[in-house]
Formats: structure tokens, sequence, C-alpha cells
């Protein structure tokens, strides 16, 4: 057994799944803050470590009378009702879709994170390559638009399942809404795709860092991110992430005020909880894609420098791409919390206009403006592969 | 179409829509007037609304903590507006006797039949009195707090307060007697305040602007 290679491969999934699993409970918390604090409120802030009511003073351990960064706790307690709650069918429910739904809420957000680059590589001394991505697919982008769509199917089987007229338009509208917005995804992801070049998405992270194959070194330019090379796909694909994610203004499947729960409503406890963190998963999950396609993945300004130091100076590197990374994609993630409770919600009509007749057309035109500029094809079609190729071995060849 | 009028337009305005009922060139949202191109496209009205909403992001919160800490005690830092109208209170004449003539008008005024008196003589030795409550209970667990009996009352004896949050632990703790009411006006400091008639003449007792903590 091969411990350097399992011990490569591990890492990365410690790291990303590691770090999404936990920082979900937070981002619950985290909703009902922004929520608050954009409605002049306070938000939960009781359960702490610190004050009167501290669980830890069940341990005997005296915690003060004075409330220091209350609420904290507030998603274990969560954590702990959803637990301790009844889990039950509902009696016309179909037992077996009525269970399964859950699960396919929750894994494919989980599963796009594969594919995603959260930080710089890791170069040991003695040649070997630690990637912080779990696994360095070369068909990247298809794979998240392959995996994501399957979280639909969580919503639809939830929807039938629940033995409940309500809870079944609900299904139905998630369905509806997330195949109409998955066409134009697709759409501008072609853009996108012609406009680096590469359908990898490490190659794209490499690329937008300023790394070419025939200058292999980091050039710290802000100007090379995705964003200003497709400035009309990112503003699209935002709008599109939200109606991936079912979060307002394209609450509709889910909205609590008209369809108490939609395609949720018959759920309870861990049901409930897993159709809950699906949604927050999937949040983080468009967040890591828009910052990877579009705002430089792990890239920041004077990445090179640091890089290039080595010794600690590089590991420092490395974690600051990390850091930068979850800075990219937190501001995704409160810019989608930030949106909700600024807009109302779309009707179903408008939502289903504003997918097919507003963003495809965009979307097209925006391919077809791609595909214009990108005419005079610099590293494209494959003779011009062999000719970058020829000048990197000759570069090489120069060095040694 | 023609009825969803937030569809997102992907042609100019000016273009093919000539046949629809006046989807023209009108002028913004004052007074309903038809939205113009930008407020259709929604992407500016949408970057208002961050900003309004990350300007109340940032402001302080409305939040009074009841925490039972000194900080946020409401009787000291939250005193409601003037004439709000809270718990009962009593008053005393100058001769420190209850002013109350038990005359049945707030009784009888009241919509919620909380306040119960029984009348009785009083003692020789009380000046120009012929009457005083010998019982008189205010269940304020029924009351509605309209201050209906303070705008009864002819000798201007009993009063509402700003005292809003005293809970209790039994219902019976809430039914309050005499002395208990008498107590609060003590307390408050307001036994021996006077009560001016409202400035349009109407009968009902305006609070006087001193005196209220």
């Amino acid at each position: 057994m091969d411990w350097t290679q399992f011990a490569l491969k591990l890492i990365p999934v410690l790291l990303v799944f590691g770090a999404i699993l936990n920082i979900v409970p937070f981002l619950v918390f985290l909703e009902r803050k922004v929520c608050a604090w954009i409605q002049n409120r306070v938000g939960p802030n009781r359960v702490g470590l610190l004050g009167p009511d501290s669980p830890l003073e069940i341990l005997g351990i005296k915690t003060g009378k004075v409330r220091i960064l209350g609420g904290l706790l507030q998603p274990l307690a969560d954590a702990i009702k959803l637990f301790t709650k009844e889990n039950f069918t509902p009696k016309g429910a179909d037992r077996t879709l009525f269970l399964l739904a859950p699960f396919f809420a929750l894994l494919p957000p989980l599963l796009a994170f594969v594919v995603v680059p959260v930080g710089a590589d890791f170069v040991f001394a003695d040649g070997t390559v630690l990637k912080l991505q779990v696994a360095d697919l070369n068909v990247g982008v298809l794979w998240i638009l392959s995996v994501a769509s399957f979280a639909a199917y969580g919503l639809a089987f939830g929807g039938w399942a629940s033995d409940n007229k309500f809870a079944l338009l609900g299904g139905v509208r998630a369905m509806a809404q997330m195949i109409s917005y998955e066409i134009p995804l697709g759409i501008l992801l072609l853009a996108v795709i012609m406009s680096f070049g590469t359908v990898s998405l490490r190659e794209m992270v490499l690329a937008q860092a300023g790394w070419t194959a025939v200058s292999p070194d980091f050039t710290n330019n802000i100007w090379s991110w995705g964003i200003w090379q497709q400035p009309l796909a990112f503003v699209l694909f935002t709008i599109c992430a939200f109606a991936e994610n079912n979060r307002l203004p394209f609450d509709l499947p889910e909205c609590e005020a008209e369809l108490i729960g939609g395609y949720h409503t018959e759920y309870n406890a861990m049901g409930f909880g897993m159709f809950f963190q699906g949604e927050y998963i999937a949040m983080l999950s468009m967040g890591a894609l828009i910052a990877t396609l579009f705002l430089g993945g792990w890239h920041y300004p004077g990445f090179a420098s640091l890089y290039g130091a080595g010794g600690w100076v590089t590991l420092l590197a490395i974690v600051l791409s990390f850091a930068a990374f979850s800075v990219k994609v937190m501001a995704f993630v409160f810019f989608s919390m930030w949106v909700r409770w600024t807009l109302p919600r779309f009707r179903w009509d408008q939502l289903m206009d504003i997918g097919w007749k507003g963003i495809v057309p965009l979307a097209l035109a925006n391919l077809l403006f791609t595909a214009f500029i990108n005419l005079p094809p610099e590293n494209k079609t494959p003779a011009h592969r062999q000719a970058a190729a020829a000048a990197v071995e000759s570069v090489q060849a120069e060095k040694k | 179409m023609s009825a969803a009028n937030h569809g997102h337009d992907t042609q100019p305005h000016g273009a093919g829509h000539g046949a629809d009922a006046g989807h023209g060139h009108g002028h913004g949202a004052e007074g309903g007037d038809r939205p113009g191109i930008l407020e259709k496209l929604y992407i500016p009205e949408i970057v208002k609304g961050l900003g309004n909403t990350f300007k109340h992001l940032i402001q302080p919160v409305f939040t009074i903590d009841y925490d039972g800490s000194e900080r946020s005690n409401p009787q000291k830092y939250h005193t409601p507006r003037e004439g709000y109208r809270g718990e009962h209170y009593l008053k005393k004449d100058d001769d420190g006797h209850v002013k109350c003539v038990a005359c049945f008008m707030c009784a009888a005024a009241c919509p919620a039949e909380c306040i119960h008196i029984e009348a009785e003589a009083t003692p020789p030795d009380w000046k120009n009195r012929e009457r005083y409550p010998k019982r008189f209970e205010i269940d304020l667990l029924r009351c509605i707090y309209c201050g209906y009996c303070e705008e009864a009352c002819p000798v201007d004896a009993i009063a509402l307060s700003t005292v809003y949050n005293v809970v209790s632990g039994t219902r019976e703790e809430k039914v309050y007697n005499v002395d208990r009411l008498l107590a609060q006006g003590e307390q408050l400091g307001l036994s021996l305040s006077k009560h001016h008639y409202r400035p349009d003449g109407v009968p009902g007792a305006v609070p006087e602007k001193s005196g209220h903590h």
C-alpha cells in the first residue's frame, strides 16, 4: 500500500469535505444573523459558551454573567433538536422515495466540490505534488454540470412521495425551475470554456493565475481573472446560480408563505435537516464554481512573489490561497443572503419568462460574441497546441 | 405576456411592442406611471434595493436585550411616550386619604368590567368626604388598558402610569387592591399629581408634563 499516494489523496478530501460540512451549520447561523441585522434586529444571541445560559455550566464551569459572542452555539442547539425529533413518514407516502429524496438533495452538491481546486499546489522537495483538489478530472466543468443536476431529483422525489398536493406543486415547480435554468447555465459555461480554452477547472484557475505552458510562473495579475473576459456571463451566471439553489428571488418551490414548505413540507427532523443542509452546500458549490470560473479561484494579487520565495513563505502562500478561495466563496454566500433579504419573490410566470425569454437569448448572444472574438485561435486548435508544445520544449531545452 | 409587466425584455423598448396596450416610454415610478426601460430591466432596482439593505445592515439595532443586566433595565432606559397607558395607580388628597369617592363611574365605564368597588361611609374625621372605597380591586389581567376609567373619574383619583413590564407568578398577584394601587402611586411619586383636561375641552385626563420618571 503506497502510503504516500494515500496521504496525497486523503489530505484534500479531509480539507475540502471537512471544511464544507463544518461550515454549513455556521452558515445557518450566519443567515439568521445577517437577516436580523438587515432588519435592524439582533438575531440569535442566547446560546453561547460564555454567559449565564452556557452549556458549560453543566460541567460545573462557571461562565459569568456577561454574554460574549452569544449565539455561536445556536447551530449545536439546532442539530440537537433535529436529531431528537421524531422521524415519521406520512400515511399515503411512497416510503422508498420518501426516504431517498433527502439523499438526492444532499449528495450531488457535495459531489460537485470534487473537481474544484481550493488552493495552489504544494510541491515537495522530491517532486511529488500535493494538489489541493480532490480529483483532477480533465472534464472538470462537465462533471459539475452532470452531477449538480441530480439535485433536482431530490426535490421531485420529495414532492411526489409526500402525498401532499402542495408538496407536489412545490416539487414540480422545483423541477421545472431547475431544468429551465440549467440550460442557460450550460450555455454560459460553453462561453467560458471557449474563452479559457479548457474544460478542466484546474487549468482554468492556472490560466487566470497567469500560468501558461510557455511561461510557467504565476504573474500576479488581477486583470486576467475570468470576470474581465466574460462580464455578461458573470452576471447571468450569478442569476442562474440563484435559481439553481432555489434562493430568493427564485424561491417559489419552497416559499414559506405560500406553500408552507413546498417539497419539504412533510419532512421533519433529519429529513428536513438534510434538505436544509443540501441547500446550503449547493449555495457553497455555486459560490465555489463562480469563484473558480470568474474570480480567479485561489489566486490573489501578490501570490507570485510569495510562492516563489521558497521555504515557509511558500507554505504561507498556499495557506493564503486557500484563505483567498474561502473568502471568495463566502463573499458569494453573503451576497446570496443579502439578496435574499432584499428582493421579493418572482411570480411563477415571471420566473419562467426571465429564464427562457431573458437569460437564454442573452446567453446565446454571449456565446456568439465570444466565438467571434476568439476567432483567431491562439492555443485552441490541435495545430496550434502542437506549435505551443514545441515552443515550450524549445524554451526548456534552452534552459538546460 | 401582456399581463406580466416585469418580464425581462430583451428587445429595445421602442421596437416591437406597438401592438400591446401602451408599454410606452413612461417616466419613472412616481405615481404609478408606466415603468421605464431601466426599471423593466430590474437590475438597477436590485442595486438600489441592495444599497438600502446594506444601509440597514450597518445601522445599530433597535432591539433592547432583556437579559436581566442593569444596562438594559427598561425602567431606566426606555420610558414610553407621554400619555402611555400602563398600570393603574390611585391618588391621595392633601390630607393623605385616598381621593376616590366610590362613585362607581370607573366601574361603569370599564369595557372589561375589571373594577370592583364596595363603598362605605367615611370615618367622621375625614373632611368633606362622605364615601370612600372599602374595597377597590382592579383585575389587571382583564384590563385592556384603554384609560376609560381615568377619563370617567370626576375627582381625578385614578390614573394610568407608564409602568409596563411587571410580571407576576400567579394570577392572584395581578388583582390589585386599594393598598397596592396607593403604593404604586407612592412609588412613582405621583400620589399628589394633578391632571389637566384636554385642550379641546373633552373631559379626559392629560398627564402633566413633569413628574414621570
